[in-house]
Order: C-alpha cells, then sequence, then structure tokens
C-alpha cells in the first residue's frame, strides 16, 4: 500500500522545500520590517482609515502586535490565499494530469482500485504539506526572537496544526475537479477559481445578511487571527474542514471510479 | 476456458460507434493478432477489455474474470501485462524509478532478464527518452512480472528492425512458455512473423477471425517484374493471378500481379522469361482488405 503516494510524494518533495524557502523567507521579512513599521507609523490608525470589509477580509486587529501584524500579512494572505490556492491549483493536476498525458493508461494496467489510485494521489499532497508548516513555523519563531518580538509558542503551533485541515480542504476542491475534468489547464483554472471565490464570498459576505452563505467557504473555519491575537482555537471549525476534506475525497474516488478513461 | 473472451462488444461515444458488436476469444498460450488499419477501433477494444472505459453493451473478460467488475478486473490484472500504443510515462522520473514503482506494485521477477534483452538507458530521466527507449521501457514493464497474458497495442512501433526481430524472438518464446499474447497491428507483415490467429477489425467491425496462414494464403503476395522483350500470350495465366497489369517501356514489359497460387507454379512461369528485376512481396492490408472483403480500404 501507498506506493504510489511515497512515489508521488517524493518527486514533489524538492518544489515543496523551495515553497518552504521561500514562505520562510517571506516570514523573516515580515519580522525585519515590523519593529519599524511600529515604530515609524501609527498601525492602528492605518488599519482605522481602511475600507471595513478589507479589515474584515485580513483579519486586521491588534495590528500593531507582532501577532496581529503576522496574522495578517503572513496567515491571512500567503496561507490562507497563496498557499491554498497553490494547494487548490496543484491538487488539480492529479489525475487530470495522467489523464491529459495518457501515462493513467499504464497507472490503470496495475492491479490498483481507482479508488486507491485517487486516494494515494491525494496523499502524496500531505508530507508536503506538512513540511512547508514545519518549517515556515521554525522560521517564523526563530525571527520574531531575533527581532526581540517573540510570538508564542503554543499559539504558533496552534495556527499550523489548525492551518492543516484547512490546506488539506483546499488540497481537495483541486483533486475533485481533477477527476471531472480532462484537461490539465482547465482543472487548474477551476479549482484556483473556486479557492479564490470562496474567499471573496466569505470575505464580501460576512457583515451582510447573506452571511450564511460564506459557510460553504473552508476560510471561515479558519481564522489565523482569533488563534493568535485571542488565543481562541476553533476545533469544531477544524473538524468541518476535515469532514469536508473527506467528503471531497471520497466523492472524487466515487465519481473516478465508474468514469470512462479516455 | 478462453483467457481473453470478448462477447458482442459495442463501444459508443455519442453518435460514433468505435466498436460495433465484437466477438473473438483467445486461447491459452495463443499469439494473436488484432489487425485492422488506424482508427479501426483496435485501441478503443483493448482499452474496454481492461477497464479502462466500460463497454456500452456486451461482455469483456480476461483470465475468466469480467473486467467490467473492478474487484474481477483488479484480480486479473495481477497477471496481466500491458503495453499501450506509444506508451507515457512520469517525464521527470528517470528509467529505474519507474521500474522501481512498478515493481513495488505488481513484482518484478523477470526485470533483470528482460532488461538484458531491452535496454533502456535506466539512470536518464524519461523526458531524455527517444521514442525506441520509451518502447523498450513499456515492454519490460509489460513483461516484468512474468504475466500469463500480455495485451499489446502496436508493440513494435518505435522499436527498429533489429529489435523488432528481438522482440518477435521474444515473444515467440513467451508463447512457448505458455503466456498468452493479444497483439495489436496495422502491419499485416509483422502480424504474420509471431501471430497464430488474427482478427482483423474495420471501421469498428469484426470482418474475420482467421488463422494467420489461411489469412496469408487468401490475401496473396503482389509480384513486380520487367522482363526482357514482349509477353507471350499466354504469359502469366496460371491459376492464382489477379490485378495483372502490363506495360511496355523501352524494350521490356513491365508486369504487376496479386498472386495467391502456389510457389512452385509461380517460379515455373518466372522461369519461362528473361528477368530483369524482380520483386515479390506481402499484399498490403489495405489491399487484403479490397480482395476480400469488399468495399474501399481506409487506412
Amino acid at each position: 500500500m501507498l506506493e504510489l503516494a511515497r512515489y508521488g510524494a517524493r518527486r514533489r518533495l524538492l518544489g515543496m522545500l523551495a515553497l518552504s524557502v521561500g514562505l520562510s523567507a517571506f516570514s523573516g521579512l515580515y519580522a525585519v520590517f515590523f519593529p519599524t513599521l511600529t515604530g515609524n507609523l501609527d498601525l492602528e490608525e492605518y488599519v482605522e482609515a481602511l475600507p471595513p470589509v478589507f479589515v474584515e477580509a485580513f483579519g486586521l486587529r491588534a495590528f500593531n502586535t507582532i501577532e496581529g501584524f503576522l496574522a495578517t500579512e503572513l496567515y491571512q494572505f500567503a496561507w490562507v490565499i497563496l498557499l491554498g490556492l497553490y494547494l487548490a491549483y496543484s491538487a488539480a493536476s492529479l489525475i487530470a494530469g495522467d489523464v491529459e498525458s495518457g501515462r493513467m493508461d499504464v497507472l490503470l494496467s496495475l492491479p490498483v482500485s481507482r479508488a486507491r489510485l485517487v486516494g494515494e494521489q491525494f496523499l502524496s499532497l500531505v508530507p508536503g504539506i506538512l513540511l512547508v508548516n514545519v518549517v515556515v513555523a521554525a522560521a517564523t519563531w526563530i525571527a520574531t526572537r531575533a527581532i526581540g518580538y517573540p510570538i508564542g509558542t503554543a499559539d504558533l503551533v496552534v495556527v499550523h496544526a489548525l492551518s492543516l485541515p484547512y490546506l488539506f480542504a483546499c488540497a481537495a476542491i483541486g483533486l475533485a475537479f481533477s477527476v471531472v475534468a480532462d484537461r490539465v489547464s482547465v482543472a487548474q483554472r477551476a479549482a484556483a477559481g473556486t479557492v479564490f471565490a470562496l474567499f471573496l464570498l466569505e470575505s464580501l459576505l460576512t457583515s451582510t445578511d447573506y452571511a450564511w452563505v460564506g459557510a460553504v467557504a473552508p476560510m471561515r473555519y479558519f481564522d489565523p487571527t482569533a488563534i493568535l491575537v485571542d488565543g481562541t482555537y476553533d476545533i469544531a471549525g477544524a473538524a468541518i474542514l476535515v469532514a469536508g476534506t473527506l467528503a471531497l475525497v471520497a466523492a472524487s474516488q466515487l465519481y473516478f471510479r465508474r468514469k470512462d478513461v479516455n | 476456458m478462453a483467457v481473453i473472451e470478448v462477447d458482442s462488444l459495442t463501444k459508443r461515444y455519442g453518435d460514433l460507434t468505435a466498436v460495433d458488436d465484437v466477438s473473438f476469444d483467445v486461447e491459452a498460450g495463443e499469439v494473436f493478432g488484432f489487425l485492422g488499419p488506424n482508427g479501426a477501433g483496435k485501441t478503443t477494444a483493448i482499452r474496454t477489455l481492461l477497464g479502462m472505459q466500460a463497454p456500452t453493451t456486451g461482455g469483456v473478460s480476461l483470465l475468466g474474470r469480467d473486467t467490467t467488475v473492478e474487484s474481477e478486473r483488479l484480480d486479473a490484472l495481477a497477471d496481466t501485462g500491458y503495453l499501450p500504443s506509444n506508451p507515457q510515462f512520469d517525464e521527470q522520473a528517470t528509467g529505474r524509478e519507474i521500474l522501481d514503482l512498478h515493481e513495488s506494485i505488481k513484482g518484478g521477477s523477470r526485470r533483470a532478464e528482460l532488461l538484458e534483452l531491452f535496454d533502456p538507458p535506466l539512470d536518464r530521466e524519461l523526458r531524455a527518452y527517444s521514442t525506441g527507449n520509451v518502447q523498450k521501457l513499456g515492454v519490460v514493464q509489460a513483461f516484468m512480472h512474468d504475466p500469463d497474458v500480455v495485451v499489446m497495442d502496436e508493440p513494435t512501433s518505435g522499436l527498429d528492425p533489429l529489435l523488432q526481430a528481438r522482440f518477435n524472438d521474444f515473444l515467440r518464446a513467451e508463447r512457448d512458455r505458455g503466456v498468452t499474447a493479444l497483439f495489436s497491428s496495422h502491419v499485416l507483415s509483422e502480424v504474420r512473423r509471431v501471430c497464430d490467429r488474427v482478427a482483423v477489425i474495420r471501421e469498428g467491425e469484426l470482418v474475420a477471425v482467421e488463422d494467420v496462414q489461411s489469412l496469408l494464403d487468401r490475401s496473396g503476395k503482389v509480384v513486380r517484374a520487367r522482363i526482357d522483350g514482349d509477353l507471350p500470350g499466354d504469359a502469366f495465366e496460371l491459376a492464382g493471378v489477379s490485378d495483372l497489369s502490363t506495360e511496355s517501356v523501352d524494350g521490356a514489359t513491365r508486369v504487376s500481379l496479386t498472386y495467391t497460387g502456389g510457389m512452385d507454379a509461380l517460379v515455373d512461369e518466372l522461369d519461362r522469361h528473361h528477368l530483369r528485376e524482380l520483386d515479390v512481396e506481402e499484399a498490403p492490408l489495405e489491399d487484403v482488405f479490397l480482395q476480400f472483403y469488399g468495399g474501399e480500404a481506409s487506412a
């Protein structure tokens, strides 16, 4: 078991390592900026001047603390938006890529069930997601200590731990498009577009009467600001994301099982 | 019990019928040719047999298992080798990594032995492989787990003539070991070298299932000769000659005919003339269709 997952994970390792280094540099850069920013600008005043919807979308609170600053700049932006989009985009090529290139023919001739194939392809993303989290968490821990504004270790661990179900959910959205579409470019655009649309849905509707619509967006269930600034952990939200992920993976498996691969 | 059974298989894509009510059985230890022009439905039939797509109607079974039922199909696939036409592998992986992956899933008891016969550059990435090398890797992965049955879609395309000959020898040796093979091709001369029986498919329909020998007997040879002077009136009036055409060029006569009779009679007839040139070759598949199955050949 898991031969295909291990193989896929190994092939992705280098890319995920590069992504980890890049995001760590991003985190380090923010850490370096932070003391200068708080010294020269009244960040609270800056935030008050921004449109409320923007403040809500990026969870701008306690922006003059390292926790509030990183929650917005690193976690809302780089994690929720960039990494979420990247994983949806990347997962969208999992099945569609093999189908489009013709590699799927050889894979389907192996004595491996369609459900296992889809499941293992999804699992092949997991080590990379864990790697990015561990590396960037460590980099952030070190960087905030280096500038003398240490971020709480427990909250840092939790923000990364609770981001995992969110990232898995984004990847599962990509996987779903990957089994439905036969062309990689279609699956990738649809997946990234969907994740971005869900982000907009959740952030733009949150202060309206239609806020309930945002319940379909994974972003509702992971709030880095709440974790880092308030120290409140949305465990139920994480459970919903896990359930959603499992449902999407299972649906993808069922769909692919019955699909004619051309 | 037949190793491969295709029973009234029909596969439609919308209005297009790719395979139309095709039936044939492949017996244990037989090398079975699946012959037809490109686009005749060979690949569709093979991919349906292996469960990559579901039949619209009809049944397919491999090693006695219904391949439309996943649990049965997986049982059969464990003892099946498959070489798709124009096989594709992960471009960024090396040949060794591909074979390692396959071995970890289906086994590779014959890997080393096969790599001596077909030797793709294992430490090179697939993107740097030539077509021939990809095909060699495909052959190795198809046979490495010592399958009971092997399904191959145009297996010798991309192999140079020397390797084609090696592959044909190898396939005959496999048959002698009891391996059953389904071998698709659009080239009659290729199929005749290794196959025992042949199914001929055209425009999705099965037109014949025959012994290779009787197919060859019926398809005959194309004879082209250049003969000194004019031909006597009774030249080439022998049983088995058709499509005779003659043309006088520069004091010689160009003759072209299709011949399905005995070789001795042909040699005796040729001996009556002074030959400047002689070519005897198998009739192209397209002509075989024209001659024996009627209608226009589509290649």
